[in-house]
């Protein structure tokens, strides 16, 4: 039973549960809401927030997350109130000397996660906007300011954008939250970058990822159970082909959900479980479902919301339904809700979910013949402006003009337009990468193109203001050089080569994600919800994977810049 | 001279009274009476009706509004699939793929992703319809999908039916090193199968055949290894024909015809014309197109007539 109050105008859920008490304040606020150009501010609001709390014995602890940012805590009543109490403190005065220490430390908590899997699948769904952010690293932590924070805390760490959860039996006496009036938060509505779906993208190779846009309702975790279930008896039990089969369920935005589905596979036996993953779904959107299979997900759900509302472990999750402006609601409602959907209902949202998928396709796997379209990686526009001819005599040139700018590759061409950019990271020496709304990037090397500083100084005087994000001097090593004594001017690409290039464009975006070591909410995911030993699976095929991408990453700078 | 009816061909599927009744029945488009020849035959039969019935030009609207009309007749989308992808093939053509055009290449994709649309929604209804499965095996060999994906697919089509001679047939061509496979594999493949079969079952022929593929891919370049390949595959060939044609329990049921045409063919390239002449004398006026078509000089039943008189006149000592 959750019973709802008020504290200091921040509304309070209550939840009976055994043990130490535990709180969490959350507010309305994540990645999704930053800008790229400032994709870190969170995050690092949220280390400074629990700096002056950090040298006492709390057990305690803060995560920004996609939507949400909480501090949350275990302990005595009178622990709780003091840690929360102190944390709405810190918010009202933020220890802004530690800036340029917090921001180190979380370059060096992104360096020491690993990558996950799936990092790319938001960006390639969404771009980089909103929920494509997950996909970047922190690229804004260099440009924010304190000024910058301090606003950030005060349009989103308000009393009217929070929301305080307890698992116990009352709220601590002395417990106050001095926080600041402002307003709810909504959530942010998804960008797309996917004109068509279904459709695909290559990946590393050894896994098949799937994920689809499903309406947030029972049935949708219903058939994400089924489908995990599915999943593990066609690919695991009866073909032997994955070692880990599993789908999940979560919400996303204000009425829709994610249904993501993940299976690795030996290299050689990857089709053949991109092939079993696809049957599986048609199966479910055809509605064949055998009736018994359905009572047994229904039961296992059932009692898992049931224990964890006994423990107490349900409430945040309803914190979470209050922010977004649903109503909080009992177990039983919850219980009753999953238990009246039907097989028509659940091969209603498979069809959707068949519809609206995107998967990450081991390299080599052309998703066509299953009905998915290729993911866009290049650009359809060409920026009309001057041209500098890659000095190496390639079939290759850079166009900056008034509206942005184009990188020309035989009849490829990437385009990031000044009014639909996210971030330009400029390095000393001239660098820059544009990386568009879309997720397309364009990188500008003076080095490389007939008058590139020249290039580089008449784009830089027309980046809108706030976007730019400067980066430390690169090594010597690091800026690219011409091949001036290079071969002939390569021939045109034939088909194949351009179906080659798309492959290399896609994987020199997760080359710069791999080599940045971006921080890995999804590997944590994978731990948390699949254990231990999966998320070392992950890591491993990971670390091979990005091996592989940036052997390609090297090819592909060769024919596209040199 | 011969006798005149010695000279007659009866080609299949001609030599199958049951499709003579099904080409009638696609004619009327009377799905009923389709469906009743195709329910009445065994399986593996069924399937090979169905591709000879595909073979006929504008089926689509027709499949498609049946479909519509009921999406759970497996037995209208296996023969849909099958008719997307014979077009899709028939634009491809059957020419090693050195010969064929990127614009064919894309076109002969397309309708195999057309037909692909249709079987995999066939599968996920039925699948234990070996018939939805062997279409599947087809558009996957056209696809260029990989060899799990190849395998997954036979092993769903062997849970539908273990030995499903006419799938088989399709999985073994994927076997082969013109499709990605190599010889070891599928001569492997075809004895596993026919061992794995019921005595005096069809499936003797995919050990002939692969024979057949090997020879050919031989003779190519080297007419002497060819036959030097033929010499040594007598009695690997010899212990198939005992197992199918020549065993007591082969029935003269559908699809009949071409696996006693394989032996004949062999036989009679590799001068054992006794037994040439046995399986010529158990085909009577029967043949089937291949694997005499593979004689592009000549129409096939030239090809029939000449070695059927040549292996006749052997064994009656060079007496006409």
């Amino acid at each position: 039973m959750i019973a709802q109050g008020e504290l200091d105008g921040v509304p309070v859920l209550l939840s009976p549960a055994p043990g130490l008490m535990r709180a969490g304040l959350v507010f309305r606020v994540g990645f999704a809401d930053e800008p790229l150009a400032r994709h870190g501010i969170t995050h690092l609001l949220e280390h400074l927030v629990l700096y002056p709390l950090g040298l006492s014995d709390y057990h305690f602890n803060g995560t920004t997350g996609v939507e949400h940012t909480s501090f949350h805590m275990q302990g005595s009543p009178d622990d709780v109130a003091r840690f929360l109490t102190g944390v709405c403190a810190s918010l009202q005065d933020l220890p802004v000397h530690r800036l340029d220490v917090e921001k180190e430390l979380l370059r060096t908590e992104a360096n020491g996660r690993g990558d996950g899997a799936m990092d790319a699948m938001p960006l390639w769904r969404h771009g980089a906007r909103d929920y494509g952010m997950s996909s970047y690293p922190e690229f804004g932590l260099p440009a924010i300011t304190a000024d910058e924070l301090r606003a950030w805390a005060a349009r989103y760490f308000t009393r009217d954008n929070a929301v305080l959860w307890i698992a116990g039996d009352h709220v601590p006496a002395g417990l106050r939250l001095p926080l600041p009036s402002g307003r709810r938060e909504p959530l942010p509505v998804p960008s797309s970058a996917l004109p068509v779906t279904p459709a695909f993208f290559p990946g590393p190779p050894g896994v098949v990822a799937w994920n689809a846009t499903v309406p947030r309702h029972p049935a949708s975790q219903v058939f994400a159970d089924l489908l995990e279930r599915e999943m593990y008896r066609a690919l695991r039990q009866e073909a032997g082909l994955s070692y880990t089969a599993g789908s999940s369920y979560r919400e996303v935005g204000a009425d829709a959900a994610m249904v993501v589905a993940v299976a690795d596979a030996l290299p050689e036996k990857q089709e053949a479980v991109f092939g079993g993953l696809i049957d599986v779904l048609t199966t479910m959107q055809v509605g064949r479902i055998d009736q018994a299979d359905l009572a047994v997900v229904l039961r296992q759900r059932g009692e898992t919301l049931w224990n964890a509302d006994q423990q107490g472990t349900r409430v945040a999750g309803e914190a979470a339904a209050l922010l977004a402006g649903r109503p909080v609601r009992q177990v039983e409602e919850e219980i009753a809700g999953i238990m009246a959907v039907t097989v028509g209902d659940v091969a209603m949202v498979a069809g959707m979910a068949r519809t609206s998928g995107l998967l990450m396709a081991p390299e080599g796997v052309d998703a066509r013949w299953a009905g998915f379209q290729p993911a866009p990686n290049l650009s359809e526009q060409v920026i009309i402006g001057t041209a500098h001819a890659a000095l190496s005599g390639h079939d290759a040139h850079l166009i900056t003009g008034d509206d942005g700018v184009t990188l020309v590759g035989g009849d490829d061409h990437l385009t990031v337009r000044f009014d639909a950019c996210a971030i330009v990271r400029a390095w000393p020496d001239g660098g820059r990468l544009f990386v568009g709304h879309d997720g397309i990037m364009v990188r500008v090397e003076p080095t490389l193109f007939r008058n590139g500083h020249q290039a580089v100084a008449f784009l830089d005087a027309r980046i809108p203001p706030g976007l730019r994000v400067d980066q430390p001097a690169r090594r010597p090593d690091q800026i690219p050089a011409p091949q001036s004594s290079g071969p002939r001017p390569e021939p045109p690409p034939t088909r194949a080569e351009k179906l080659d290039a798309r492959r290399i464009r896609a994987s020199y975006v997760l080359a710069v994600i791999f080599g940045l070591g971006i921080v890995s909410r999804v590997l944590q995911a994978a731990g948390d919800r699949y254990g231990s030993d999966v998320q070392l699976a992950v890591l491993v095929v990971l670390l091979i994977g990005g091996a592989i991408i940036a052997g390609s990453l090297i090819r592909s700078r060769r024919r596209r810049l040199a | 001279m011969f006798d005149r009816s010695d000279d007659e061909v009866l080609l299949v599927p001609a030599a199958y009274p049951e499709f003579g009744v099904l080409d009638a029945a696609v004619d009327r488009r009377d799905w009923a009476g389709c469906r009743a020849v195709l329910d009445s035959v065994p399986l593996s039969g069924r399937s090979m009706l169905m591709r000879y019935a595909a073979e006929k030009p504008g089926l689509e609207e027709w499949l498609r509004y049946l479909l519509q009309a009921d999406p759970w007749d497996s037995t209208a989308s296996a023969l849909l699939g099958m008719h997307l992808t014979d077009v899709g093939w028939n634009i491809r053509t059957s020419m090693r793929a050195e010969y064929v055009s990127p614009a064919q290449f894309e076109q002969f994709h397309a309708w195999l992703r057309r037909a692909e649309a249709v079987l995999i929604d066939g599968a996920a209804r039925a699948p234990y319809d070996p018939a939805v499965w062997s279409a599947r095996l087809t558009t996957a060999r056209g696809l260029q999908m990989d060899a799990a994906e190849e395998r997954r697919r036979y092993d769903r089509l062997a849970a539908a039916d273990p030995h499903h001679f006419n799938g088989q047939r399709q999985y073994l061509n994927s076997l082969l090193p013109k499709w990605g496979g190599s010889w070891p594999q599928a001569h492997a493949f075809a004895r596993e199968a026919m061992m794995a079969a019921p005595p005096g079952a069809h499936q003797g022929a995919l050990v002939a055949e692969v024979h057949v593929e090997q020879w050919l891919d031989l003779g190519a370049e080297h007419e002497k290894a060819a036959a030097a390949h033929l010499a040594g595959a007598r009695d690997s060939l010899h212990e198939a024909a005992n197992r199918s044609i020549w065993h007591a329990d082969f029935r003269r049921d559908l699809g009949w015809v071409s696996v006693a045409s394989t032996f004949a063919m062999l036989f009679a390239e590799m001068s054992d014309q006794a037994s040439a002449a046995r399986v010529f004398a158990m085909l009577g006026p029967m043949a089937s197109r291949w694997p005499w078509s593979y004689y592009d000089e000549h129409d096939e039943t030239v090809m029939i007539r000449r070695h059927r008189r040549r292996a006749a006149s052997a064994l009656t000592g060079g007496r006409r």
